[in-house]
């Protein structure tokens, strides 16, 4: 699992990998949290999460966007998901530990998750995940 | 230069039907020799393919500080025929009517002997960066008012006086409002976080006016080289971002319903006379009464730091304007001839009416509405007047500031935060941030040059320049 930052002019677009879809998922979830607070790191506070979408890159829009609601009105900085991707829905727990304004001020407020250049695929045992956050 | 498209004047370029399958309309975008060279492709493809969307009228348009974003570019511009046009949250963006708004003081820049001082007493004043919340404690029936009402809201409430509104894009209040279209999930977010700042691009500046190029507009407006002012720059928070949210879920279903093919998801539309389109259309205005009330606060702090640190009276500081950058709305044009009303979508692009427009405050009728154009951290802002020509170029519109060049990854390896806060307080610019990450996304390095974007404007003639103004603190989310 992991994420790296590609170039973007005016946005923040991240590409994550993974083995499996659901470490995708999780590792998205990290990524977005990052990119928000700047700094990351595992926690044990749970939230429940359940979205739903016809296909695949809108259950990730779905729950990426879930995951930045429910960040802002908990106040939980996410560092990892336990999720079960079934075909039109995505449920389980978000986990990660309290907002704190002294340690989570190094990033950037992420507005919405945008479909533009929205990419999901498998290359070899590789699951690829482009998205373009607006901040 | 792209292939394909068209020079069709010294700043104008044509994106022909065909650049992408499907475009209705030619796209038309405002560019000079040298900013084309920051053209990137994304963004004229993005131009094209809001060509395609149905019941565009006249032309998919984009101004000079035209970049790559989603759904439309940044900068882009586009009127839909009300029978058989769309509305779309991709026109609008997240920030439901980000704007900025230009508050003139008594004060000169040499009366202002600490600036560190005063920019320290802002930034403790307005809260500001990541997880910020509020001061202010809404009720749940303060925050419907607030979402019908807009700065009207926010004076009634004593943030501010009535003169206030009257100096506002739509006297700081779309009466379409329908809070009802507004979800629980979105309420949620804005109850804590009105009159709060927020992050990335937003900001509070304090300016000089360094330059009057328009000496009687300049005067009508109370401004004279050498005077304070204070730009602010934000949006609808939380509540807005939810908003477009849920509305481009329910927007995707209705894309298909109402057979509607799309080169881009993040174009979900609905007819305008649609239930989902309608709906939209309400949460939307109501966010945007959410951001002007947002503004209306965070100025009414800002007065309150000027008036206890240099004893100035509320009736001293007047707003100049309030503009919108990224709304949809109802207006009325002349297309080839005819006057029609059509429904305007402004992506980053600031509205520029003309001389003699409805929605002007009376005392600028005859010079045209205020627009207002920041500029990065540590360049120049402008202030500016819309034209007649705007009225027949662009439906009234102009760009909105100077567009990103250089991206969020590439200024962190390029550029140190500690770096750009020093290089800026050399040349007399306070930052202050809540992490010197936020400063180096902002870093003046960034940005297009913003002289330019402006010079291309005015020559162009859908704005014209007034005055100036250098930044002298900042702070920043």
């Amino acid at each position: 699992m992991s994420y790296v930052e590609l170039e973007h002019t005016a946005d923040v677009k991240l590409r994550v990998e993974a083995g499996t879809l659901e470490e995708l998922f999780s590792e998205a979830v990290r990524a977005l949290m990052a990119t928000m607070y700047g700094s990351v790191e595992p926690g044990t506070r749970a939230v429940s999460v359940e979205v739903h979408s016809a296909d695949l890159e809108g259950l990730v829009h779905d729950l990426l966007s879930e995951a930045l609601f429910l960040s802002d009105v908990e106040e939980v900085v996410f560092s990892s998901a336990r999720l079960t991707i079934g075909k039109d829905s995505v449920s389980g727990i978000l986990l990660g530990e309290p907002f704190d304004p002294s340690r989570h001020r190094g990033g950037s407020e992420v507005k919405g998750i945008s479909y533009s250049g929205m990419k999901i695929g498998k290359e070899d045992d590789t699951y690829i995940l482009d998205v373009i956050l607006d901040v | 230069m792209l292939e394909g498209i068209k020079r069709i004047g010294p700043c104008e370029w044509e994106v022909p039907r065909g650049f992408v399958p499907a475009m209705r309309v030619p796209g038309r975008f405002f560019l000079s020799d040298a900013l084309m060279e920051t053209l990137e492709e994304g963004a004229i493809h993005q131009l094209a393919n809001v060509a395609t969307m149905p019941g565009i009228v006249k032309n998919s348009l984009a101004m000079p500080d035209i970049h790559w974003g989603y759904g439309f570019p940044i900068g882009g511009v586009a009127a839909f025929d009300l029978e058989e046009g769309v509305i779309s949250p991709g026109g609008v963006g997240f920030d439901i009517n980000c704007g900025v708004r230009l508050l003139s003081t008594p004060l000169r820049a040499g009366e202002i002997t600490n600036r560190r001082a005063l920019i320290e007493r802002l930034f403790k004043a307005v809260p500001t960066g990541v997880g910020a919340k509020s001061t202010l404690r809404l009720s749940t029936k303060e925050l419907e008012a607030m979402l019908l009402k807009g700065s009207a809201w926010a004076v009634d409430q004593g943030y501010g006086t009535a003169k206030d509104i009257v100096r506002c894009e739509e006297q700081g209040q779309m009466k379409s409002a329908d809070p009802s279209a507004v979800s629980a999930k979105a309420r949620q977010r804005g109850m804590p976080q009105s009159g709060t700042l927020g992050s990335g691009n937003h900001f509070l500046e304090v300016q000089e006016v360094r330059e009057i190029y328009n000496p009687p507009a300049a005067a009508r407006m109370g401004l004279s080289v050498g005077q304070v002012c204070i730009m602010i720059h934000c949006g609808s928070r939380g509540l807005g971002h939810q908003v477009c949210t849920d509305h481009l879920k329910v927007l995707e279903g209705a894309t298909k319903r109402y057979k509607i093919t799309l080169p881009d998801r993040q174009l979900a539309c609905a007819p305008l006379d649609s239930p989902e389109g309608r709906a939209y259309f309400g949460a939307m205005a109501a966010a945007a009464n959410y951001a002007w009330a947002n503004r209306q606060v965070i100025m009414h702090m800002t007065r309150g730091v000027l008036t206890s640190l240099y004893g100035i009276a509320e009736d001293e500081m007047p707003l100049i304007y309030d503009v919108a950058h990224n709304v949809a709305k109802f207006e009325e044009h002349e297309v080839d001839g005819m006057r029609r009303k059509v429904c305007v979508h402004r992506k980053g692009a600031t509205r520029a009416f003309g001389p003699g427009s409805h929605d002007i405050p009376p005392e600028f009728s005859d010079i045209g509405q205020p627009v207002i154009i920041p500029g990065s951290m540590g360049t120049p802002s402008y202030l500016l007047n819309g034209t007649l020509h705007a009225m027949e170029r662009t439906f009234g519109s102009t760009c909105h500031g100077a567009g990103r060049v250089m991206s969020r990854s590439k200024a962190k390896k390029a550029l140190s935060g500690q770096e750009v806060k020093e290089a800026l307080e050399n040349e007399g610019i306070i930052v202050r941030a809540p992490s010197v990450g936020a400063i180096v996304d902002e870093a003046p390095e960034v940005y297009k040059p913003s002289a330019e974007v402006v010079r291309v404007v005015h020559d162009v003639g859908i704005s014209r320049l007034i005055a100036r103004l250098e930044p002298m603190g900042v702070i920043k989310g």
